[in-house]
């Protein structure tokens, strides 16, 4: 898989990224051979396997869904966050 | 350094001394390992790596994004280790989120090979691997995704081992590949492994991929007499450099000395565990590392509006790697590629993880190597994707959720560096793990 510069501008807005300029053409080339390696995949036979994996058995627990909170938890992430106040982070304005 | 079972029978005085002397050692021997020297409790001091949450401490992943971040909780493999005479005592370097094999890409500079600081101590828990092997700390909890655990521990000649996926808690681990991460020991000799993955394992309702059964000790039963099958997987032999294949070959003698049946098989080649692997750790990363935004936690680039908070605070916190493997799990996660990439390499797993269970229908444990060579040189893989294929002996126990175990038998007769080996159980299995690596260290005698 050749990645291009659109296949890669797409990705840093999926990714919220900023790539240097002068460092894009070695991204771009990494990232192509790489998924060009991964592509060795495509020699195994996989038509009838299941595409979901885990290795628990059963799968993953479910358990009920009892909400949970240890105030002294948000408090101290409140404090320690970038900006907050009250029980509010704060963000520059969303609305113009 | 003394044991951790010798520490275990210490006065807290005693251990006060000691970290003290530990802290200073550290200080002035430059190898980088340590990159905080908090305290928690009282106890046998264990060094943490930086994404194992320890109440009131700095956490950081090794990442300036996470630069100001306080645990507000602790981790339960924490909890439990502070039940067990044991207390958290300094952070360790690692790799950025864990995402690499030499501990080169910290926000906190390289750390060094004991051994020889022109050298990697490998990684991702390379700060932790480098303590214990440098003699300044008496063991250490590392996580392991794709090797991280057992490859430093072979690079620095120390054991290092990779519980079974859902044996201890993830909870309080800094995520990196959520189907992948397990937290384990690095320690002196298996003995204190086992001391140290007992203390930790244990199922906990707040990780829904904990396994819920009975935990037993494992080091109260340890029994290196028990005579094996073990196998070799003779093609994965050859991908592994001179002086690998001569350690490999005399240890497979001495195992067969010891007792052991030894026998052969085959697996699919290595290149396929390396594309399965960076398919689905770099999925699982980008979708975990979407949560360091710069609102909540860490650091905060300066911005005008939400976009460029975004924007900013992610391109200034994350490092080259870590960029690299946000963009890759994007990439395979995104409409067009998905099925054709991720959906593929989960089926792929199913593969791998059948051929392990082939395997253990007729043996016990399969030996392999850890890496295809010892320590490289500081700066010598600069090609992600070289760096990736280093991975290649590791890298499917994870996709697999197997135990696995490191240790050092021999070393590297052109640089002197150590060589380790690994022993590879089935699922939950970690007794016969244990037992098969205790009576490997008794029969190959590694001197330092």
């Amino acid at each position: 898989m050749q990645i291009d510069s659109t296949i890669l501008e797409n990705l840093e807005k999926l990714s919220h990224l900023h790539i240097d300029e002068d460092k894009k053409v070695e991204i771009i080339a990494q990232l192509s051979d790489i998924l060009s390696y991964v592509e060795n995949l495509n020699e195994l036979d996989t038509d009838h396997l299941d595409a979901s994996f885990s290795t628990l058995q059963g799968g993953t627990l479910m358990r009920s869904d009892e909400p949970y909170c240890d105030s002294a938890i948000s408090h101290d992430i409140l404090s320690n966050a970038p900006q907050s106040q009250d029980d509010f982070f704060i963000v520059p304005a969303i609305i113009e | 350094m003394i044991t951790l079972k010798e520490a275990l029978t210490k006065s807290q005085d005693e251990l006060n001394r000691l970290k003290t002397q530990m802290e200073n050692k550290a200080k002035e021997g430059g190898l980088n390992a340590y990159i905080g020297f908090e305290s928690s409790g009282e106890g046998v001091p264990i060094l943490i790596k930086d994404n194992i949450q320890v109440k009131g401490w700095s956490l950081t992943c090794g990442s300036k994004i996470l630069q100001g971040y306080i645990a507000p909780y602790e981790a339960t493999a924490i909890t439990h280790l502070k039940s067990h005479g044991m207390a958290p005592f300094g952070r360790a370097n690692m790799d950025e989120f864990a995402m690499g094999s030499t501990t080169e890409s910290s926000y906190y500079g390289k750390t060094l090979n004991p051994h020889n600081k022109e050298h990697v101590p490998g990684g991702s828990s390379g700060g932790s691997a480098a303590a214990v092997a440098g003699g300044i700390a008496i063991a250490a909890l590392g996580s392991d995704t794709g090797g991280s655990i057992r490859q430093p521990a072979a690079y620095c000649g120390c054991v290092g081992m990779k519980p079974t996926y859902g044996r201890v808690s993830r909870y309080g681990l800094g995520a990196y590949s959520s189907s992948l991460d397990q937290i384990g020991p690095i320690t002196q000799n298996v003995e204190d492994a086992a001391i140290l993955y007992d203390a930790i394992a244990g199922h906990d309702p707040k990780d829904s991929t904990s396994a819920d059964m009975e935990t037993v000790s494992v080091a109260q039963n340890l029994n290196p007499d028990r005579k094996l099958t073990i196998a070799v997987i003779d093609n994965y032999i050859s991908e592994a450099d001179s002086q690998t294949q001569r350690v490999f070959a005399q240890t497979v003698e001495k195992l067969r000395n010891a007792g052991h049946t030894i026998i052969h098989k085959n697996r699919l080649n290595t290149q396929y565990d390396i594309a399965t692997y960076y398919i689905i750790a770099t999925a699982e990363a980008t979708t975990n590392l979407a949560r360091y935004d710069g609102i909540r936690y860490g650091n905060r680039a300066s911005c005008n509006n939400v976009s460029e908070l975004f924007y900013n605070t992610r391109s200034e916190g994350f490092g080259d790697e870590v960029k690299r493997r946000i963009l890759l799990g994007n990439f395979v996660l995104s409409s067009g590629f998905y099925d054709a990439y991720y959906l593929k390499a989960q089926k792929v797993r199913h593969l791998i993880r059948d051929e392990f269970n082939a395997i253990f229908k007729e043996a016990d444990l399969i030996l392999s190597p850890v890496a295809p060579s010892s320590a490289p040189k500081i700066g010598s893989i600069s090609d992600p994707l070289e760096m990736y294929k280093s991975d290649m002996y590791t890298l499917s126990i994870n996709l697999a959720g197997l135990p696995a175990l490191s240790l050092p038998v021999g070393k590297d007769s052109a640089n002197g560096l150590p060589i380790g080996l690994q022993l590879i159980a089935k699922a939950f299995d970690e007794q016969t793990l244990f037992d098969g690596a205790l009576s490997l260290e008794r029969a190959v005698n590694y001197q330092k």
